[in-house]
């Protein structure tokens, strides 16, 4: 059988991992450990090495056996105990962002993570307080709701008038007195070509997965103001729908369960909303799994 | 003291005398002495050896107290000297009677502070594309770091393995910076 460390070969990651972990074989231990004391560049690379297997153990992704071999054999010096507490820090410390994307500018991520270490949220012990404390919440919230059962029909009662009145319900309702509506409330009139990527109006009609320069972009107003928010959509096979509002991250700042039939009306109270691009997901209400049916995109400024 | 260490006590001559034979420039001395204390100690932990650290000081003071004999007609490479002369403390020190290691200190909360305080001073020390690169190469886990690297390695328009050996270069970096930094703090 040739051996892998003959002096002409090259020796890979792997050997020298093995070699880390001491898993060589008793032929190729003598000989690693020849090249290893006098090759400066093989020290070099068994330096680095070490560091990734670190990082691997910290981040578990060593096999059960390996991570034996690596408290047993590997782990036995300070240096190498000091390289581990650094791997585990910056798993800590960087593992949590992983859904960021990569086309945020490094100085947005770096305020973001010197405000979350300021705030101590890149703690462990902070985290596990953080965790109690929503559990605490959710517990007296589930309490309440026992110990007080109309309570949620109290609130889906405050709630519902607001999400479910139709738009076609008569303008007396909410204008008595004003027999005369004016039109352009109910049917907006078209904007300018030349504007049309930008609406300064409250209410604004999606189309699905349109080009990018079809977005259209809404200015920020005041936090007590509403986004209305129309999805157009083609066919609908479902009895009913789900529209969620999410970040261009991914996080959901706001969503809609229980759209009965097109068009669909998703009104997005405005302090949710920052300046970014934003994507509508609408899905069958019925699917746990969340499958995409459609998606609508706006920008905020 | 260990047994192995309170055989002899290295005489400053001899420390002296050694540093003297590794390289004619003190700090370039230094150097070798540090890589091949490193080395022996790497190979020691290979075979299994529980406190490598030690036996690997022991043949240093070996070596040293030999050099008077062979640093005149010595020839080759000197890390091949103190290689041989492991071999014989280990060797020693597989007939040594084993000694279970008392069970080491919990990790204390205060030391933690001051790791993730020296990390952000590191970290500041970083240049913006090697700090991006090192948030990035740690972030996620499982599948979504394997992504998340792809995607990153495309951004710096280089391989996988070349954003790993960077990242890991960076990550060394970091390393040596914290220890120092941990050090400066009487740690």
């Amino acid at each position: 059988m040739p051996n892998p460390l003959n002096s002409s070969n090259v020796i890979s990651d792997e050997l020298i991992r093995r070699f880390l972990l001491g898993t060589l074989s008793e032929s190729e231990q003598p000989v690693f450990e020849q090249r290893l004391i006098s090759d400066d560049g093989l020290e070099a690379r068994t330096r680095l090495i070490e560091l990734d297997l670190a990082d691997a153990y910290a981040g578990g992704r060593l096999m059960t056996s390996d991570r034996k071999l690596f408290e047993q054999r590997f782990l036995v010096t300070a240096e190498r105990k000091g390289q581990l507490a650094v791997s585990e820090l910056l798993r800590d410390r960087f593992s949590f962002a992983g859904a960021a994307s990569l086309t945020t500018r490094p100085e947005t991520k770096s305020f973001a993570r010197r405000l979350a270490h300021f705030l101590g949220l890149d703690r462990r012990a902070w985290r596990i307080a953080f965790g109690a404390v929503i559990l605490l919440i959710l517990l007296g919230t589930v309490l309440l709701v026992i110990k007080e059962p109309q309570l949620p029909l109290v609130i889906a009662n405050k709630i519902k008038p607001k999400r479910l009145v139709p738009r076609s319900l008569p303008r007396e309702v909410n204008h008595p007195t004003n027999t005369a509506s004016p039109e352009h409330l109910t049917t907006p009139s078209p904007l300018p070509p030349h504007d049309a990527a930008v609406q300064t109006a409250q209410r604004v009609e999606l189309f699905p997965s349109p080009p990018d320069d079809k977005i259209p972009t809404i200015t920020l107003s005041k936090a007590g103001e509403v986004l209305h928010l129309q999805l157009v959509i083609t066919a609908s096979p479902n009895p009913a729908y789900r529209a969620e509002v999410l970040t261009d991250g991914g996080q959901v700042v706001f969503s809609v369960g229980s759209l009965q039939a097109p068009p669909f009306n998703v009104d997005v109270p405005m302090n949710l909303l920052k300046s970014g691009k934003y994507q509508v997901r609408l899905s069958d209400a019925r699917d746990v799994s969340k499958k995409e049916i459609a998606s609508y995109y706006f920008f905020m400024r | 003291m260990s047994p192995a260490k309170k055989l002899h006590v290295l005489e400053q001559e001899d420390f002296d005398r050694l540093i003297a034979w590794l390289d004619a420039d003190p700090a370039g001395a230094a150097i070798t002495y540090e890589r091949i204390r490193w080395r022996l100690i790497s190979i020691l932990a290979s075979r299994g050896c529980a406190v490598p650290e030690e036996l690997a000081d022991e043949t240093i003071d070996r070596v040293a107290r030999r050099v008077a004999d062979i640093q005149d007609h010595y020839v080759g490479d000197k890390a091949i000297y103190f290689l041989g002369v492991m071999n014989n403390v280990h060797h020693e020190y597989l007939k040594r009677p084993k000694i279970s290691k008392p069970p080491e200190a919990v990790d204390d909360v205060e030391l933690k502070e001051k790791r993730h305080l020296c990390l952000d001073k590191c970290l500041d020390k970083l240049t913006a594309n090697s700090r991006h690169m090192i948030e990035h190469y740690y972030a996620a886990d499982k599948q979504a770091k394997i992504d998340l690297r792809k995607q990153l390695a495309a951004e710096f328009g280089v391989s996988l393995n070349t954003l790993r050996l960077r990242a890991l270069r960076i990550r060394e970096k970091l390393q040596i910076c914290i220890e120092h930094c941990l050090q400066t703090q009487g740690l």
